[in-house]
């Protein structure tokens, strides 16, 4: 995921509102995307979307450029996140099919199989890293974990995704 | 190394995370000799394959959502809607909803694009929803709709190079069947002494009052006052512009209608449609009312956010249109440049009720002068002997129910009778004393004649600026006429039900003498008949149009043949098409200064511009076709589309 103009950025953290929107305008589809994998309802991700960008306007004057934008902004949805769902008690655990069509469809089936099979702990860096394409510092940074930890759970959430379409596989 | 540590590298390694060289080489001699470890990365990639391919969801744009509470923390308070449904309400549900709205979500868009930041859709798309799902949609929540309130917020861009934008906020009161109000308060601060556009519309049955600062050219303008008393049921002299509540005018033809897909608005479910300007000037009614605006153009865009549950507009927007005949014009109004892709002015709800509204909200400002309409109320028991006659009442006409009766003041001596029925209405007119030369009522000779059902004929005319659909009907001893803002079927059914029979036009109104020429209406096969010449209709017609009637003109030299093509259900925009066919070798001498000389599929025609005219000769058969609003390009697609040239222009 690309990082915004620095420009738009610095220009957004003075305080200006046309530039904050265009960074809206640039990220609001991975922020949402983000948001509907970890929460897994539309309407959630809907108002995760919302405040995380709310609360990144708040605080982008105290974005220091230690880790990339996108993984500050990914932080931000993260825990947006999860106030959403501690707020509502509610956790899907299930992966809910998306409804849509695919080239193979066999392969989601199985993708959806698997991300059941492990932990939201194991679930949240391999999206961060497979679907979203950030790299283990950025995942890391969106976790607020060390690097180590992403690559450690990188491992173990393959692992177990594997172990459960082999089990899938000889069920059937 | 063990499987654990090794699968550990070919994980991060997979992922791109860089090894050390030490690493890398112990891995590789590892994978040579172990089947497990070689599976575990077949398997990874497979993993990441199903993972990149997924079908993404379709992403909502909450731009809008976002930069409202964004604007309010940074102190520009910005619009948050609100939507209030009276508590207890067990009356019928004026939130009809259509087709399922989640089985029509996704679009295909992949994980794969998604990656690297892919496109994504403004609005969502994969919608299933017809621009008829939305037109019926709408005619059905009028009718029932028995109270609204809302307030809106208004931003205009280049007014004038000083006043580049101004900001003004407009509050809408109704309740059926017609009270009305509709304020205008203007926020901006003008950088000289300006009127500022402050306006007021309130109706309330047989009154209606506006007041405004007139349109002057000097920045201080006086304000004026209009009364209308003892006003016609809803005149559309006098009109109330209900259509910032629905859009009933604007979008009853759904030929005309684009569906640009769904999203969400201000919180709430909506759907997206974009109108021409001209199509769409009843969501404009402070326009007229008084002040200064901007001026726009008849082809910009409108886009239209309806909340999909309750059709109510909840934000509408004008693009420019693009092409040199914008610029020009834009030119001609010292507009700057005006990007396709920025608006121009908005309308954003803020603040949506169904609330029954205080009724002293209607109350009418007291004012010196008025004009009359001359409606004079009568009750139901005493309109027989006031008018001479017993009209036909019933207490419901298609549906709808009495509500007024008056006796207007014109020549007909007839009775008016109102129907209404939340915003949707109809009035019917009667008169036993016909004598004109054309149908009774807004109906002209040139009307489409159709045949109702259970017998008889009507005379129909689509809506227009000045009026809804209308039928009139010319039965023995009494004529008869329905205008509604109906939807056409239901009107013709209405007509039909009536206890009439309706006659067809006599000759002496099928028959009009012009100067030395004859006219004369007929049906399509006797003017057939009538001519040594094929009539061809074109096969390509702006959607909706269809041959209204047919005329023979005799002037003496020779007989042609003049057809008329309207809109089925309403006449804004484009107005009638006429196509008139006569035998003739050569073009008549120019009339207008600005001809052209254009192709029509092989043969030299001429085009002129201010009649948006187009004639041209075929096999000894003069043709000229036009239509008030249509352009070249449109003119040369219909007559391309007649008969013989179709085949030529398809070869």
């Amino acid at each position: 995921m690309n990082d915004p103009d620095p420009r738009t950025l610095t220009r957004a953290r003075d305080g200006d509102v046309g530039a904050f929107e265009d960074l809206v305008r640039q990220y609001q589809g991975d922020v949402w995307r983000f948001a509907y994998h970890f929460t897994r309802d539309r309407a959630l991700a809907d108002d995760v979307t919302q405040e995380a960008f709310l609360r990144a306007f708040r605080f982008l004057r105290g974005f220091r450029g230690d880790s990339k934008f996108t993984s500050w902004l990914f932080r931000i949805a993260r825990n947006c996140a999860m106030d959403q769902i501690k707020a509502r008690n509610v956790y899907v655990e299930r992966v809910t099919p998306i409804a849509g069509t695919t080239t193979d469809p066999q392969a989601r089936v199985e993708l959806h199989a698997a991300l059941d099979a492990v932990s939201a702990e194991h679930r949240e860096p391999f999206l961060l890293v497979e679907v979203f394409g950030l790299s283990y510092q950025e995942a890391a940074d969106v976790l607020g974990v060390r690097v180590g930890t992403i690559k450690s759970r990188m491992h173990r959430a393959r692992r177990a995704m594997m172990d459960a379409l082999a089990v899938e596989e000889e069920a059937q | 190394m063990n499987h654990d540590q090794v699968e550990r590298l070919l994980s991060a390694r997979i992922d791109g995370e860089r090894l050390s060289t030490r690493s890398s080489a112990a891995l590789e001699q590892h994978l040579e000799t172990c089947a497990e470890c070689r599976a575990f990365e077949r398997g990874a990639y497979r993993l990441r394959e199903a993972a990149r391919f997924e079908v993404a969801p379709a992403v909502p744009d909450l731009v809008d959502e976002v930069m409202t509470a964004v604007g309010a923390e940074a102190g520009q308070p910005r619009p948050r809607l609100r939507v209030v449904r009276p508590a207890g309400s067990s009356r019928r549900s004026i939130f009809p909803r259509l087709a399922p709205v989640a089985a029509a979500l996704v679009v295909g868009a992949l994980v794969g694009s998604l990656v690297v930041g892919g496109p994504w859709q403004r609005p969502e798309t994969g919608s299933a929803l017809a621009a008829t799902d939305v037109t019926e949609g709408i005619a059905a929540a009028a009718v029932g709709l028995d109270a609204y309130q809302a307030t809106f917020a208004l931003d205009e861009k280049n007014l004038s190079p000083e006043v580049a934008e101004r900001h003004l906020t407009m509050s809408v009161w109704f309740e059926e069947p017609e009270r009305f109000r509709l304020d205008v308060v203007d926020h901006t601060e003008y950088p000289t002494t300006t009127t500022p556009t402050d306006l007021r519309l309130v109706v309330d049955g047989s009154t209606w009052y506006a007041a405004g600062p007139s349109p002057c050219a000097t920045a201080t303008c006086p304000r004026r006052e209009s009364v209308v008393r003892h006003r016609l049921p809803f005149s559309t002299a006098a009109p109330t512009p209900t259509d910032l509540v629905l859009p009933i005018s604007t979008l009853a033809d759904a030929d005309r209608v684009t569906v640009l897909g769904r999203g969400s608005v201000l919180g709430r479910p909506a759907v997206q449609v974009e109108v021409p300007f001209e199509r769409a000037e009843p969501l404009f009614p402070f326009l007229s009312i008084g002040g200064d605006w901007r001026p726009f153009f008849p082809n910009d865009r409108v886009r239209i956010w309806l909340d999909e549950r309750s059709w109510f507009p909840l934000r509408w927007e004008v693009y420019p249109a693009t092409g040199a005949e914008r610029d020009a014009w834009a030119l001609r109004f010292g507009l700057p440049d005006e990007p396709a892709l920025r608006s121009v002015f908005s309308v954003t709800a803020l603040d949506v009720s169904l609330d029954a509204p205080d009724a002293r909200v209607f109350d009418i400002p007291a004012t010196s002068s008025s004009h009359d309409q001359g409606a004079r109320p009568v009750s139901l028991g005493d309109v027989q002997g006031e008018a001479g006659f017993e009209p036909v009442a019933a207490r419901t006409v298609g549906g709808l129910d009495r509500y007024r009766v008056v006796l207007p003041r014109d020549d007909a001596g007839g009775t008016l009778v109102a129907y209404a029925d939340g915003l949707a209405f109809l009035n019917l007119g009667e008169t036993r004393t016909w004598n004109g030369d054309a149908p009774f009522g807004p109906v002209g000779v040139q009307a489409e004649e159709i045949p109702l059902t259970g017998g008889g004929v009507a005379y129909y005319e689509p809506s227009s600026d000045d009026h809804g659909r209308r039928v009139s009907i010319h039965a023995a001893g009494t004529d008869l006429y329905l205008e509604s803002n109906l939807p056409r079927s239901e009107l013709l059914a209405a007509a039909a039900a009536l206890p009439v029979q309706g006659l067809p036009m006599p000759e002496a109104w099928r028959l009009r003498e012009i100067g030395v020429a004859t006219v004369e209406r007929m049906s399509l096969e006797a003017a057939r008949a009538s001519v040594p010449f094929p009539i061809e209709l074109p096969a390509a017609l702006p959607a909706g149009f269809g041959l209204a009637s047919v005329e023979l003109v005799d002037a003496g030299y020779g007989v042609g043949v003049t057809l008329y093509l309207r809109d089925r259900d309403a006449d804004a925009g484009i107005g009638t098409i006429r196509l008139h066919l006569e035998a003739a070798t050569a073009l008549p001498p120019a009339t207008s200064a600005t001809q052209s000389t254009v192709d029509v599929a092989g043969v030299e025609g001429r085009f002129t511009p201010d009649r948006s005219q187009l004639e041209w000769i075929r096999d000894a058969v003069y043709r000229s076709l036009d239509a008030p609003g249509l352009e070249l390009e449109e003119l040369l697609a219909i007559a391309t589309s007649i008969g013989p040239e179709r085949d030529e222009a398809g070869g």
